[in-house]
């Protein structure tokens, strides 16, 4: 399971990455970095709950 | 704590279910929602939805986790406080040892249900109105805050004869003087009608087709919207003696009692800045109590005060405007960098010699950058 996040669409809100911060970071640029390929099972259900809170569904977690 | 309900279905009500698993609250959540959909993001409903630009299908949000048990179509009536129930239409009851209350607000309406105006609070008012905009020529919005405004921008946008009309001038409450007025200047330089009617408005005809303001003459129109705020969701709490017209009053740490607490648009709290309650009906905001409501839950007294940080945004004229803390009555602006003429700036907004406000306007930033300018001094270059 990887999470996509879809640049043109990412605006910089952060709210996943204060979600899932384990899993992504936003930077002082304001890019969205994945710190985490490949999200094991274990780490899921964050994953989700950063894909949520985007308002601009810029996140989505991909097999 | 075992039994957790959350009443609501919104961002808010996921976003406490998520916070509450991830702080290991392992018994059962129900959280009960009286909408036919599952849960959906609201902002792409007045701007890329009602566009076009986004699909429908675009604003469901991923799937909520198996562990929940998530009850659409299901309308919380009534609390029992004392027995701890939520009490649901039809006569079932709910036990609960903790509860969220994430049950929201509704559009206000101006006419009765038979007016038929058009609101855009939820997702099936958002398809209502994006199939009336497709076939009308005309709309008059009532109310120009940035919801009337975004609807107008997009009905512009379609090709439509848009009227805004409201007994204040369009976005200064949000915006203060400055911004509102480069913004009223961009929607007249659309081709908006702004109409100001200081005594308010009625609604003529059943279902409504015009407007009444006090003096001019009717406002005419294919279809009316309503964009006049909105009521929070406390009828359902009638007797329990919590919640009153102004929403419900929560404490630092987003508690309305024991055992209860709320997140969301129905929240109003007492504000840093005037003493008053009030509601801070934003997207962060939801995000940012639920998580807060959920650690209160948990733990208490222990858990970390809640910290409100006023983030939101919006689009129109084609102008990308996100904002960070709140623009009062009597601010200074400043411009920092770019123009409004060149139509990319940076403001910052101070009072009393203090910066309360910071905004990009299609300017991109990282918002931990522009929380950051929210609060800091303004460089003394620059005039406003």
């Amino acid at each position: 399971m990887r999470i996509i996040v879809d640049e043109a669409r990412c605006e910089g809100y952060g709210f996943c990455a204060e979600a899932a911060p384990h899993l992504l970071e936003l930077d002082d640029e304001g890019e969205l970095t994945v710190l985490t390929e490949q999200v094991g099972q274990d780490e899921r259900a964050d994953a989700e709950a950063a894909v949520r809170v985007c308002p601009v569904a810029a996140l989505k977690l991909a097999p | 704590m075992r039994d957790v309900v959350i009443v609501g279905g919104s961002i808010a009500a996921v976003t406490a279910a998520d916070a509450l698993r991830q702080q290991g609250h392992d018994g059962p959540i129900t959280i009960v929602s009286d909408e036919r959909h599952a849960p959906y993001v609201r902002p792409p409903l007045s701007k890329g939805m009602l566009k076009g630009t986004e699909s429908v299908d675009s604003v469901f949000m991923a799937p909520l986790r198996a562990d929940l048990d998530f009850r659409p179509k299901t309308r919380a009536r009534g609390l029992d406080l004392g027995r701890r129930r939520v009490l649901l239409e039809g006569g079932e009851e709910l036990p609960y040892d903790g509860l969220v209350v994430a049950s929201g607000a509704r559009a206000r309406r101006l006419g009765p249900p038979e007016a038929g105006e058009l609101v855009v609070r939820d997702l099936d008012d958002a398809l209502r109105l994006r199939e009336s905009l497709t076939t009308a020529r005309s709309v008059v919005i009532v109310g120009g805050g940035f919801l009337g405004m975004e609807i107008a921008s997009t009905a512009r946008g379609l090709g439509l004869d848009v009227t805004v009309v409201d007994r204040d001038p369009p976005l200064v409450r949000q915006f203060g003087a400055f911004l509102a007025g480069h913004m009223t200047r961009a929607a007249l330089a659309a081709g908006v009608r702004l109409v100001h009617a200081p005594d308010g408005v009625r609604l003529a005809g059943t279902p409504a087709t015009a407007v009444l303001t006090g003096d001019g003459a009717p406002l005419e129109a294919d279809v009316i919207v309503t964009a006049a705020g909105d009521l929070p969701n406390v009828e359902w709490l009638a007797g329990s003696g919590l919640g009153g017209p102004g929403g419900l009053l929560v404490d630092e740490r987003c508690r309305v009692a024991p055992g209860v607490v709320a997140a969301g648009d129905v929240v109003t709290r007492v504000s840093d800045h005037t003493d008053l309650p009030r509601r801070s009906p934003h997207w962060g905001s939801a995000i940012d109590q639920a998580r807060a409501a959920a650690l209160a839950l948990l733990k208490g007294d222990e858990a970390p005060e809640y910290r409100p940080s006023p983030y939101y945004w919006t689009e129109q004229w084609g102008l990308d405007i996100k904002i960070c803390g709140r623009i009062l009555p009597g601010c200074e602006t400043h411009v920092v960098t770019g123009s409004m003429e060149e139509g990319s700036a940076l403001l910052q907004w101070t009072r009393d010699g203090a910066t309360v406000a910071a905004a990009t306007v299609n300017h991109r930033m990282p918002v931990v950058k522009l929380r950051k300018l929210a609060a800091a001094p303004v460089p003394e270059r620059t005039t406003g």
